[in-house]
């Protein structure tokens, strides 16, 4: 099977005034399905940047990005927002929720731009809250949901599309280090089940012994990819 | 669907509260501004819409009841041929000067000479039989009870007319004229007012012997000769033609216009920044649905049904609102007066507003660039 993302040659460079920062030099990686890749790397040196230009919302400078037998870079605006709404999730630091929605409400909403009807979507919704743990937490508001709770709805939305590509950026950095773990637990198990390729940035390290896959990143360069020999099992697995 | 403007509208309601108010304001200022304007040219048409009869009979292309000029006699005879007509009466129209006590000097008056009889047409609908009678009385007059003080005579006095003694045999409400005061008298007293000017009635007042037939009768009687002897109208048609008249001459429909520029204005500007600043509290929500697939359009659709339903909300309370100060207007005797047409105009130039207000405010979802989530 092929890789769900393929990347080659990514340059980005930002212009400050007079200044050209490179942010990413001649970057390759491609990602496997079904596995949480964790991107690590200090502060500054690209993480984010990467995963924009990934995901498809930031334009790399050079090089190209394929996923779905397509260059995501050579799409038009229109189709590039298609394809982000078929095969893509995200999850941010910031769990952006709606304040007036609840947790239902918030997870089936992307899924009524696919066009599915209101049944399929609240099904589909009310799911991917079961699995994220949350199903007691259907009808709260965020206002009424801890930051570890928030974040699952997050994960939950993102996940509720059965998108092929999960990012993350920092999904952990907001929260205690038990929701953490929860959070990264929930990730790697999207993964596994639904054989989602997962990319999640991070500079906390405590949540690497539980990544299939670690890429360590440094001026915009990827020094390291490693594969621990075996993960560390999930909350659920030891759990079992 | 998930209604997410409607739902974030119910749970942020204080966010949204100004907008509301601004709608419900400058719907209650249009309104009432228009309410006001055309109750006080109601005033104007007075003539007409406190007669009965379905039509008028005038001099030919008169703009305005109160610019009326004597027209034939033979009108009358050729109006009551038609066996459509059931009733034809002459009013007259008079300018006078009233001679109050020496300190209110002297004041200009509208004299309408009317025919006493009972079943007479000119004014049915405000003095009743009783005292219509009255004016059978030589050199008696009735005037609204609202012009007593600027007349300075009191009921059963005498006063000074053209330099006529004349008598107030009663007081009635809702004659009210528009910049100067109405005295009505009997046709015959009128014409003695009028001593040495035309003796020929302004116009004619026609009842028909079918009420619905008035737009037929009127094609009917129009005069045939050129150019025409007279002019024919249905009453409502010479009171618009009135209203219009007043509206226009006197530049107070330019000041509606520009008294509702500066209120759509100031609605505008309070409800955009209202809506800016609720797409700017929920940026980071409209970029991440952005990131997850939903398109430009369908986020501005968002923020358009939250025009629309602050615009709802505001037209309401703005309803609700212009209601209860109409009524106190008309308990206050202050001329107000508004059709469906009217109120139609109001709501539709106010929802206007509203959503032109929501395009302003889409334009600050350009801001919801999902690229910023990822720093
Ligand atoms: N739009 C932009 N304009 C200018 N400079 C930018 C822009 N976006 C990112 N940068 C710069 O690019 C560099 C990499 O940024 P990026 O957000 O990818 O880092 P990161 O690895 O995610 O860091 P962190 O761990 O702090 O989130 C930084 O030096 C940042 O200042
Ligand atoms: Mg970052």
């Amino acid at each position: 099977m092929s890789s769900p993302l393929h990347a080659e040659g990514l340059s980005k460079a930002f212009l400050s005034g007079k200044v050209r920062t490179a942010v990413l030099e001649q970057l390759s990686l491609s990602l496997d399905p079904g596995e949480l890749t964790l991107l690590a790397g200090p502060s500054g040196c690209g993480k984010s940047t990467l995963l924009a230009i990934l995901s498809g919302l930031e334009r790399p400078d050079q090089g190209w990005v394929e996923a779905q037998g397509e260059r995501i870079w050579s799409l038009d605006h229109h189709a590039l927002r298609r394809f982000r709404l078929h095969h893509v999730g995200f999850v941010f630091q910031g769990f952006n929720l709606f304040a007036a929605l609840n947790a239902v409400e918030q997870v089936a909403l992307p899924l009524t731009y696919l066009g599915l009807k209101p049944a399929e979507y609240r099904r589909r919704a009310e799911a991917a809250l079961d699995e994220v743990g949350l199903a007691a937490c259907r009808h709260l508001r965020p206002a009424e949901m801890s930051g570890g709770e928030k974040q699952r709805v997050a994960i939950a939305r993102a996940m509720a599309k059965e998108p092929t590509l999960l990012f993350a950026d920092e999904p952990t950095s907001a929260l205690d280090s038990a929701n953490g773990r929860i959070v990264i637990d929930i990730l790697h198990r999207a993964a596994r089940q639904h054989g989602v390729a997962v990319l999640c940035a991070t500079h906390d390290p405590r949540l690497l012994s539980h990544a299939d896959r670690i890429l360590r990143m440094e001026d915009g360069r990827i020094l390291d990819d490693q594969h621990p020999a075996s993960p560390a099992p999930t909350a659920e697995d030891s759990a079992l | 669907m998930i209604a997410l403007a409607r739902k974030t509208l119910l749970y942020e309601w204080r966010r949204y509260l100004p907008a509301t108010l601004a709608v419900a304001l400058s719907g209650m200022l249009l309104l009432v501004q228009l309410a006001l304007v055309y109750g006080i040219f109601q005033g104007a048409a007075v003539y007409i819409n406190a007669s009965r009869g379905q039509l008028w009979v005038g001099y030919p292309g008169t703009r305005s009841v109160d610019l009326g000029r004597s027209i034939p006699l033979d009108t009358e005879i050729h109006l009551l041929m038609n066996p459509g007509v059931r009733r034809v009466e002459p009013f007259q129209w008079v300018n006078g000067d009233w001679r109050g006590t020496p300190a209110l000097g002297s004041v200009s008056v509208f004299i309408s000479g009317i025919d006493p009889t009972a079943n007479g047409l000119a004014f049915a609908r405000v003095i009743p039989p009783q005292l219509r009678h009255r004016l059978y009385q030589p050199n008696a007059i009735i005037v609204d009870a609202a012009d007593l003080p600027k007349l300075g005579i009191h009921l059963g006095q005498t006063g000074i007319l053209n330099c006529q003694r004349v008598h107030l045999v009663g007081v009635v409400h809702g004659i009210r004229a528009l910049g100067g005061v109405n005295i009505i008298s009997s046709l015959a007293t009128a014409r003695g007012l009028n001593a040495g000017g035309d003796l020929r009635p302004a116009y004619y007042i026609v009842q028909l012997t079918q009420s619905g037939r008035a737009k037929a009768l009127r094609n009917q009687l129009r005069s045939s000769s050129h150019p025409p002897r007279y002019s024919v109208w249905t009453s409502s048609q010479f009171a618009a033609r009135t209203i219009r008249y007043w509206l226009f001459q006197t530049g107070a429909g330019l000041g509606v216009v520009f008294m509702s520029l500066v209120v759509f204005l100031v609605g505008t500007v309070i409800t955009s920044q209202t809506l800016m600043g609720a797409v700017a509290g929920s940026i980071a929500e409209y970029a991440t649905l952005n990131a997850l697939g939903a398109s430009h359009a369908a986020l501005a659709r968002v923020v358009l049904e939250q025009a629309a339903w602050v615009g709802t909300a505001g037209l309401a309370i703005g309803g609700v609102l212009s209601t209860i100060l109409l009524f106190l207007a008309r308990n206050q005797n202050v001329p107000v007066s508004i059709g469906p047409l009217g109120v139609l105009v109001c709501l539709g130039l106010v929802m206007g507003i509203t959503l032109f207000s929501g395009l302003l405010a889409v334009r600050s979802l350009r801001n919801a660039d999902p690229a910023y989530l990822l720093r």
